[in-house]
């Protein structure tokens, strides 16, 4: 099977059965959850269907029916699992959360990423190509933006604006932009020295033609595979600034902050905080598989990279 | 006269005795425990490390400043209270020995111990005494000063006995002296940067915010049994997960504050007991200013305070580690809580019946943060479940914790807001719900209330006192803005090789003394 | 080339100024003082009065500003409002220590992910790239304190290799340090390495497709010969700054890391002190994190132009 015009590999159809997936969960959600995602069902933390045990530093993992492995069935008795993968740490449904989280965790992680992309990349880019004092005034703001803790930056924003989630998404792609722009005018910089770059400068092409149309497609690998880390660092972004007050509010569900409010169960081998972790950990390797197919697509050493 | 460690105490001492006289039976209880501490005899020796939450690198030695468990914990072990509250919640002497009071509770004789020096070799005495009270009088940012405003005048009668004037009588004033800010100083001393106190550790190391190194003086502590240990090591331990496996993998012997949902994991360790100090925590509320619409009205209070499941948040928040409350601060560890007051129940229908009445379903806006307490988020979503099948709605609005105290507290009309016991029905009473006090919450003023309270406080007829204090929690409960859902329980975890980790009537970790009160097995 | 160097230096003393202003801003926009933050829920409107005056915070903003701007010129960082301690005392021990815990993972994280990344380009699609990639794609995939704690759970509390508390303390030897410190420094690899590491793959696989290296491969040289001589030095600017970014991010962004383990670095001291509006702690810990990146960007820069021979004689 060709997907445009390529035929992907293995590892390709496995990430783009996971993105697919998770977008048909983001899609689906409610429809598909079997409970609210705010309706305490359970306890704190009750066991689901899969339940770790460790002994040792060995670590077994049991199913309701019985061990998987490491087998001493006198030694424990699984309780029965309603709720498939357990409640959360106010007794909520796990699965209905994770599902109804995909729809938030993604949408804003994606919206974030995109824009932060179009203003690290087009200001990296008139950074390298404009040079002297447009590059230095940009990059030392840059400089000082970073320098500011995150801290004082979300609460100010807080203070300022208020907490809504197009705020949170408008300050993620404001401090994700800074580190985009320094990849962009690095790979820029590279590029505006080379060959056709000049020839189209002495053809008098204006800059944002250059940028746009030399500057860009050359760029765009190391952009791309950026993308893909970047739109999942945001995943945790977006949990880390919740934490502040600043976006989701509860009770809705994001993976990151599902990990955060159940984390410190992990530390007795209860499971809680492993689904919407692994829940994210997919979807990044996912993502990326896609990426990487991509990139493998362009970087053939075929020359014929510049067509494109 | 009277010493507070004899029997025969004038009839005021005994009284104070009688007001905590049920905390043993009602509240406090050890349930994980061994219950082989007291036949023990302390053993001198040993490194105490205590892994502990409620401090920052910003944390002074200056007592106008203490406003947390570490500050408190090192200032008692390098320094004295004034007075001690004992296991069981009675006023029993420190530094002041005993006290007496004339008639209408207005004028104190405190009589200093005799035979107590601090590290430079001086004997403390009544001025260094009264200098200790006087430091959070008149020009001061202490937040003890509140409490001493009643004090009109301190005068030394002799080298070891002094008077305390009030402006009105106040049976209680014992229990004002053992507030944590009040440790016995030098006289004159205002520079703390180098510490002389009469507790029977020095600073050894001082860094906030990481570690307090405290090692034992020379010669015996002039408490008996106490002051065991050679060093005491206090780290600070933020992060609730890093102290709990601190605990667990013996990098420390004590830890405070255990989350209360993973309790049950720590129990079940063979090397580590869990002490469960139950009804004498925190008090969980969500708090609506009353002269704030929609909350100025009757119904819409008594649809909210309907409307909390409050069992599901002490099962599903707290596991079971707290009480539920009922939306006025007194302990039922005290003396004058009202038992017969019946406990408000989660009950759908009728929040439902006054919602319609008041013609208002919400959707009300309820501030919340981790910074007013680490539960607060999750309490209120289950509040906002639970409302639900009231046909009310609740936005939970998550705000920053930075600041939450100065920015949201005491000006959001509806937020989140926790209160720390405090030893007497009188301050409980007076902090909150005065229409006169500072931190009344609730916007809550009603002028015979407040005539109720101060006429309480200085009533020595015990059973108009009781009945007095017996209204107030009426009319705090059924037309006051705060709901409070829940008293947690203080959890500490100790080693099981180290002893003397009791629980106390007062704060956790013994009181915050464990460096003086505990030993080695 | 040292022309370049000493206008860059300027530039960065203008950007820690311009820093500075900002940071004063921001706390002075922010709601609440240190007096009320410290005072906390304690505080009356008397005895917030006192506090503020005992602090000279009835001084107005500018004047305190360039009282402090003066002092700091002249290397003096002043007290601290919240206990009276000279500010730099504190705050060089605990510099020393984020370098020190930074500089550990650096070591590891470094050579490993630029290291592995080249790996993975010369063996493409073989799995070596495969599973370097996949992994280092999940460890980054979990939020940073989840790591430590499974970290703690697996190498601390069940087969008791080392210590869950990482703190270090200045009576300690370096070895000591080292070990107490190897989770922290774990965690921080394992956050760091994939950016690193795919960035290093990708900078070198995108220029395999230029001509000269296809010129290389007729000339009939083997994969790993035409990596290391001709992509990789076309490659570096990218791998150059992604480095760059993530050793500031080492320096300045541990501070969830810090209180996992319990790690007495810088970021808990600025956490602290804009909690409770330390005002002159939260400058000098600004000024401390901007010199990190100006530094780190511009060494960032200037390394970026020596490796690639046009950017050396541009223009």
């Amino acid at each position: 099977m060709k997907l445009f015009g390529h035929k992907p590999p293995t590892t390709a159809w496995v990430g783009l059965t996971i993105v697919g997936f998770n977008l048909l969960l983001a899609l689906l959600g409610p429809f598909i959850a079997p409970y609210s995602e705010s309706q305490s069902v359970g306890h704190t933390w009750d066991q689901g269907l899969i339940e770790i045990e460790i002994h040792n530093g060995f670590v077994f993992i049991w199913n309701t029916f019985g061990p998987w492995f490491g087998a001493d069935p006198g030694d424990y008795v699984p309780t029965k699992g309603a709720l498939i993968l357990g409640a959360d740490q106010i007794g909520r449904d796990m699965l209905s959360r994770l599902i109804y989280g995909a729809r938030m965790t993604i949408g804003v992680a994606l919206v974030t990423t995109v824009i932060s992309f179009f203003i690290g990349i087009t200001l990296g880019f008139a950074a390298a190509v404009l040079g002297s004092w447009v590059d230095i005034l940009l990059s030392r703001l840059v400089d000082v933006i970073l320098s500011i803790p995150l801290l004082i930056f979300a609460l100010i924003i807080l203070g300022v604006f208020g907490s809504s989630i197009p705020v949170l998404v408008l300050t993620i792609a404001f401090l994700d932009s800074t580190r985009v722009f320094r990849l962009a005018r690095a790979l820029g910089m590279n590029l505006t020295v080379l060959e056709y770059v000049e020839a189209a400068r002495l053809r008098g092409e204006g800059t944002w033609w250059i940028m746009r149309r030399e500057i860009l497609p050359n760029a765009s690998a190391p952009l791309f595979s950026e993308f893909g880390l970047r739109f999942c660092f945001n995943f945790l972004f977006v949990a880390a600034l919740s934490f502040l007050g600043l976006g989701i509010q509860p009770p809705y569900a994001d993976w990151g902050g599902m990990v955060r409010d159940n984390a410190g169960a992990i530390s007795f081998g209860v499971l809680a905080p492993i689904w919407p972790a692994l829940a994210i950990s997919t979807l990044t390797v996912g993502v990326n598989l896609v990426v990487d197919w991509f990139l493998s697509i362009e970087a053939r050493p075929s020359g014929a990279q510049a067509e494109m | 006269m009277s010493n507070t460690n004899d029997p025969s105490n004038s009839s005021l001492i005994v009284d104070r005795r009688q007001l905590m006289a049920g905390a043993a039976a009602l509240g406090l209880s050890a349930s994980f425990a061994e219950p082989t501490f007291a036949a023990d005899t302390p053993k001198k020796g040993g490194t105490l490390r205590l892994g502990m939450k409620g401090g920052s690198a910003s944390d002074s030695l200056d007592p106008s400043t203490y406003a947390d468990s570490i500050p408190i914990a090192y200032s008692l072990a390098i320094w004295n209270g004034l007075v001690e509250i004992d296991a069981k919640g009675n006023a029993t002497g420190e530094l002041l020995e005993s006290w007496e009071a004339k008639p209408g509770a207005a004028e104190w004789i405190f009589n200093v111990r005799k035979g107590v020096h601090f590290t430079s070799g001086k004997e403390f005495d009544a001025d260094d005494a009264i200098y200790s009270i006087n430091y959070h009088r008149g020009e001061t940012k202490s937040p003890a000063k509140g409490l001493l405003s009643a004090i009109t005048e301190i005068k030394k009668l002799d080298s070891h006995k002094f008077q305390i004037t009030l402006s009105g009588g106040n049976a209680d004033l014992p229990f004002i002296l053992a507030d944590y800010h009040l440790i016995g100083l030098a006289n004159g001393t205002k520079d703390f940067t180098k510490t002389d106190g009469t507790g029977h550790y020095t600073l050894e190391a001082w860094e906030p915010g990481v570690r307090i190194l405290l090692k034992a003086k020379k010669g015996d502590y002039w408490k008996a049994g106490r002051g065991n240990f050679d060093t005491v090591e206090i780290r600070y331990i933020d992060d609730t997960a890093a102290r709990t496996q601190a605990l667990i993998t013996g990098q420390v012997d004590a830890v405070n504050r255990l989350d209360p949902k993973t309790a049950n994991l720590v129990a079940k360790n063979p090397a580590v007991s869990v002490v469960r100090t139950k009804g004498n925590g925190n008090r969980y509320a969500f708090v609506a200013l009353r002269d704030t619409a929609p909350f100025d009205n009757y119904d819409v209070i008594q649809g909210l305070k309907y409307g909390i499941d409050r069992q599901k948040i002490v099962d599903n928040v707290f596991s079971g580690f707290a009480t539920v409350g009922n939306d006025h601060l007194v302990a039922p560890t005290n003396k004058y809580f009202d038992a017969s007051l019946p406990q408000r129940a989660y009950d759908p229908d009728k929040a439902a019946f006054h919602f319609k009445k008041a013609g208002m379903t919400g959707p009300f806006d309820l501030e919340v943060s981790p910074g007013a307490f680490d539960e607060a988020v999750d309490c209120a979503q289950l509040f906002q479940e639970s409302l639900k099948k009231a046909g009310a709605s609740l936005n939970v609005k998550r705000v920053s914790g930075d600041g939450y105290w100065s920015n949201v507290w005491l000006k959001s009309p509806f937020c989140a807001v926790y209160w720390g016991g405090r030893p007497t029905a009188d301050d409980t009473l007076s902090t909150t719900f005065l229409s006169t006090a500072e931190w009344n919450d609730t916007h809550w003023k009603r002028p015979e209330f407040d005539k109720l309270v101060i006429a309480a406080r200085a009533e020595l007829d015990d059973a108009k006192r009781k009945h007095m204090y017996s209204d107030a929690q009426k009319m705090i409960s059924d037309d006051g803005g705060m709901i409070c859902f829940a008293v947690a329980d203080y959890l500490d975890g100790y080693s099981k090789k180290l002893r003397g980790g009791e629980p106390h009537a007062r704060y956790d970790l013994n009181d915050e003394r464990i460096a003086e009160k505990g030993w080695f097995a | 080339m040292l022309k370049l160097i000493a206008t860059r230096a300027l530039l960065g003393l203008v950007t820690m100024f311009a820093v500075s202003v900002l940071i004063f801003i921001c706390t002075q926009i922010l709601p609440g003082d240190v007096a009320s933050a410290v005072l906390g829920q304690g505080a009356t409107a008397e005895t917030l009065a006192v506090f503020r005056k005992e602090l000279g915070l009835d001084q107005p903003a500018y004047y305190r500003f360039f009282d402090w701007m003066f002092k700091a010129l002249r290397g003096d960082l002043g007290i601290s409002l919240t206990n009276q301690h000279v500010i730099i005392d504190e705050l060089l021990p605990r510099f020393q220590n984020t370098l020190f815990l930074a500089g550990y993972a650096a070591v590891i994280a470094i050579p490993l992910s630029v290291g592995l990344g080249i790996l993975a380009a010369i063996r493409e699609g073989r799995p070596i790239d495969r599973i370097s990639n996949i992994l280092t794609l999940m460890t980054i995939s979990v939020p940073e304190f989840f790591i430590g704690y499974l970290l703690i759970m697996v190498f601390s509390v069940q087969l008791g290799w080392f210590p869950s508390l990482s703190t270090v303390f200045p009576e300690m030897g370096f070895f000591e340090r080292l070990y107490n410190t190897t989770l922290p420094a774990l965690t921080l690899t394992m956050l760091v390495a994939a950016h690193m590491l795919r960035m290093t793959r990708t900078s070198v696989l995108s220029i395999m497709s230029s001509p000269y290296i296809e010129m290389a491969f007729l000339k009939g040289m083997t994969r790993s010969r035409v990596v290391a001589h001709h992509a990789l030095p076309n490659a570096a600017a990218p791998i150059i700054t992604v480095v760059a970014l993530n050793l500031a991010y080492l320096v300045v962004g541990v501070v969830v890391v810090e209180a996992v383990f319990t790690y007495p670095g810088i970021g808990q001291l600025m956490v602290d002190a804009v909690a409770k509006r330390d005002v002159p702690v939260i400058q000098a810990c600004g000024l401390v994190f901007s010199g990190v990146f100006v530094g780190l960007n511009t060494s960032a820069d200037i390394l970026a132009i020596l490796v690639n021979p046009r950017l050396r004689h541009r223009r």
